[in-house]
């Protein structure tokens, strides 16, 4: 019995922490983010998703970075200079620092995540703009991770062994809330990208709160090489819908 | 009736060429093509009565040139981000607050090279 157990925990485990074999130091992708427009898709910001390694005396950690930035034709109007990071273990992505520090047209916002991994907890700090710091602990469920290093472990499941309409869940601490999200595989497709053809493994995110509406209308295709990278997305979020274009790649592992 | 398309005409041929050098360029396009309507069925009145107004052939102008500019920048404006020094300055002091960070965390009993 119990040894029966721990395989079944050690597979558990080993589905919650797969290994990373899709990415690595070095990457750097850029995309266009798209917003519609009363059915015009205008051009608003350039996302960067870039990775790179942190030597600390003790380990070296992955430095996954997401930035948002407008591009410069709206900064009279309203200029976004956001900065997303997560610093994680490189051979399972799991994460040990999170900070978030955004400026959108004036709302400026900083957060910090600590993790601890014995515990499960989380040791938090937000800023706001009149530098009122707040501090703050609260427990996650094992498995909980935060946007950013989300964002690199989808490209860590396995599609190739998933059937259509498969799901995977996970859960996301966003502004010190976990949020339950979930994935359903939905295929294969071929599409067109700035960096030729290339066949896709279509997703379809959805979660439990009410940030992405519908049921298939927030899609991702990543490509069904070892590298899984996002090349497209399409968003409906409560304010209207966008879609995300890769633009170039730079760095892949494989 | 005439004087009623003139007047939507100039209002729609005003807002294409306010939005077509606003970085919301794109979405001229629908007042552009309202003025063109408007103008041409005032155009079409006015032949009609044997007296066309001034007014009317700047109008269809004001379309026109909203339409040349809309279109130029479509095809040959891209998008960049040229400014971004305060970007890269958050990400180079983040990074250097990090590995303080890091250095402090019990990162001992985690298997990392």
């Amino acid at each position: 019995m119990t040894r029966t157990l721990s395989i079944v925990l050690l597979v558990l485990s080993m589905s919650l922490h797969a290994q990373n074999n899709a990415v690595a130091a070095g990457e750097k992708l850029t995309y266009t983010a798209s917003y519609n427009m009363s059915g015009i898709l205008t051009e608003l910001a350039q996302v960067t998703m870039e990775t790179s390694t942190v030597k600390t005396s003790k380990a070296t950690l992955l430095r996954l970075k997401c930035t948002a930035s407008t591009y410069s034709k709206w900064d009279n109007f309203f200029k976004i200079v956001d900065l997303y990071e997560s610093y994680v273990n490189p051979n399972n992505l799991i994460p040990y620092l999170y900070k978030r520090d955004i400026n959108e047209g004036g709302y400026y916002k900083f957060m910090k995540y600590t993790y601890d991994h014995k515990t499960n907890t989380i040791k938090s700090l937000q800023r706001k703009k009149n530098n009122k710091e707040e501090n703050k602990s609260f427990t996650i469920h094992s498995g909980t991770k935060d946007i950013v290093s989300t964002l690199y472990n989808i490209r860590l499941f396995d599609y190739k062994s998933m059937s259509i309409g498969s799901k995977k869940s996970f859960t996301i601490v966003f502004d010190r809330e976990e949020v339950n999200a979930q994935i359903t595989y939905l295929g294969k497709e071929t599409i067109g990208t700035n960096i030729g053809k290339k066949e896709c493994y279509k997703l379809a995110i959805s979660s439990s709160d009410d940030v992405l509406q519908g049921k298939n209308n927030n899609l991702l295709w990543l490509t069904a090489d070892e590298n899984k990278i996002i090349v497209y997305g399409k968003f409906k979020i409560p304010v209207g819908t966008g879609e995300l274009k890769l633009k170039s790649a730079e760095g892949l592992k494989n | 009736m005439k004087r009623l398309f003139t007047i939507l005409g100039m209002i729609a041929a005003i807002l294409a060429v306010i939005l077509s050098v606003l970085p919301l360029s794109n979405l001229a396009i629908f007042p552009a093509v309202a003025a063109l309507l408007f103008v041409l069925i005032a155009f079409y009145l006015s032949k009609k009565s044997g007296q066309i107004k001034k007014i009317i052939q700047f109008t269809f102008l004001l379309a026109i040139i909203s339409l040349a500019i809309t279109t130029y920048k479509a095809l040959f404006n891209t998008s960049k981000v040229t400014n971004n020094q305060e970007l890269k300055e958050k990400e180079a002091s983040s990074k250097k607050e990090a590995i303080k960070e890091l250095e402090d965390l019990d990162l001992d009993d985690i298997s990392i090279e």
